[in-house]
């Protein structure tokens, strides 16, 4: 590369009227061995500009996590919507079936209340039953009395 | 529709090459690695919120541009509004990028005349001079003009030479 031509080039750079070729065609002259005396100034200014392109960042980038897609939510909603509905159910039903103590106590009493009142009704009946006689001494006064 | 939404596989695809010039942009508005580390995680953390729009966006790397400038500029907007100054004991830049700029002193000199540009100059002096971007391009992402563009491009190129050339004079190079 002739001195003369990288002189005019720099004249260009500096008036910001070089193209990116020609600032490569710079970055390339000052990279090499062969700088002209007049063009030492510039050697830091372009090797600058080199390391400065080299520069890379060596931490990561973090991300939030990635949410479910719409379609896989939309089942998997469902998926749960069931299971919530089904242990709600189950649990229902155990309960049922199986009566707290106070609840036993109170079916217990209300069986012995039951039987209590049954005898009871039994002996009412038979005590009807004996009534029926009363009848007899009625018909036999009729006799008399006509 | 759908196929504006982007899921995560696409998304990294297409944003995750931007991370080192992102960063390097965000490291010469805001000097510190360590800021301009977070700065960058912040402007990936909105490109992902705004997925659903990033392919809208002709150059969704021009987009990420324009953000991490933007950003940047409101960090320092609000570091100088508040009492925190910006320190240059801050200054931090990977092992062994220091470790090259320290062999030579000509380029810590051209690193140290870059952090005093003003921030216009610097963002302009980076995506032309180590990003390599048209000028055109270039104003867009800055929301300015061409010649705009190349008005600040020249008077931050001369004034790094005009430094540097003075530095050299005294023979401190």
């Amino acid at each position: 590369m002739e001195s003369a031509k990288i002189t005019k080039l720099l004249e260009a750079y500096f008036e910001g009227e070089t193209t990116l070729a020609q600032e490569k065609t710079l970055l390339a002259y000052f990279s090499g061995d062969e700088i002209d005396a007049a063009h030492e100034p510039y050697i830091p200014l372009f090797k600058g500009v080199q390391m400065a392109k080299d520069e890379t960042m060596d931490k990561q980038i973090t991300f939030p996590k990635q949410k479910e897609s719409p379609k896989r939510r939309w089942w998997i909603g469902v998926a749960a919507s069931a299971v919530i509905v089904l242990s709600v159910t189950g649990y229902m039903y155990t309960n049922a079936n199986e009566l707290t103590q106070e609840e036993q106590e109170a079916v217990m009493a209300f069986n012995q209340s039951k039987e209590a009142f049954l005898l009871l009704s039994k002996s009412f009946n038979k005590g009807a039953e004996e009534l029926g006689y009363i009848n007899k001494f009625t018909n036999t006064t009729n006799k008399y009395f006509k | 529709m759908a196929d504006l939404i982007m899921d995560q596989k696409e998304f990294l695809h297409t944003v995750l090459p931007f991370k080192d010039r992102l960063y390097r942009i965000a490291k010469r508005l805001l000097v510190s690695a360590d800021e301009a580390e977070d700065a960058v995680q912040e402007v990936f953390l909105k490109l992902w919120r705004g997925k659903q729009n990033i392919k809208k966006y002709r150059s969704p790397e021009a987009y990420a541009i324009t953000m991490t400038k933007n950003y940047c500029l409101d960090r320092l907007k609000s570091k100088q509004a508040g009492t925190m100054k910006i320190v240059h004991t801050n200054y931090k830049t990977s092992e062994s990028l220091e470790h090259k700029i320290e062999a030579n002193d000509g380029v810590a000199l051209v690193f140290k005349i870059m952090e005093n540009l003003p921030e216009q100059q610097r963002i302009i002096l980076q995506l032309r001079d180590v990003e390599e971007f048209e000028f055109a391009e270039i104003a867009k992402m800055l929301g300015s003009s061409e010649t705009a563009i190349r008005v600040g491009l020249s008077r931050a190129r001369k004034t790094v030479r005009e430094q540097l050339i003075k530095k050299h004079n005294y023979g401190i190079c």
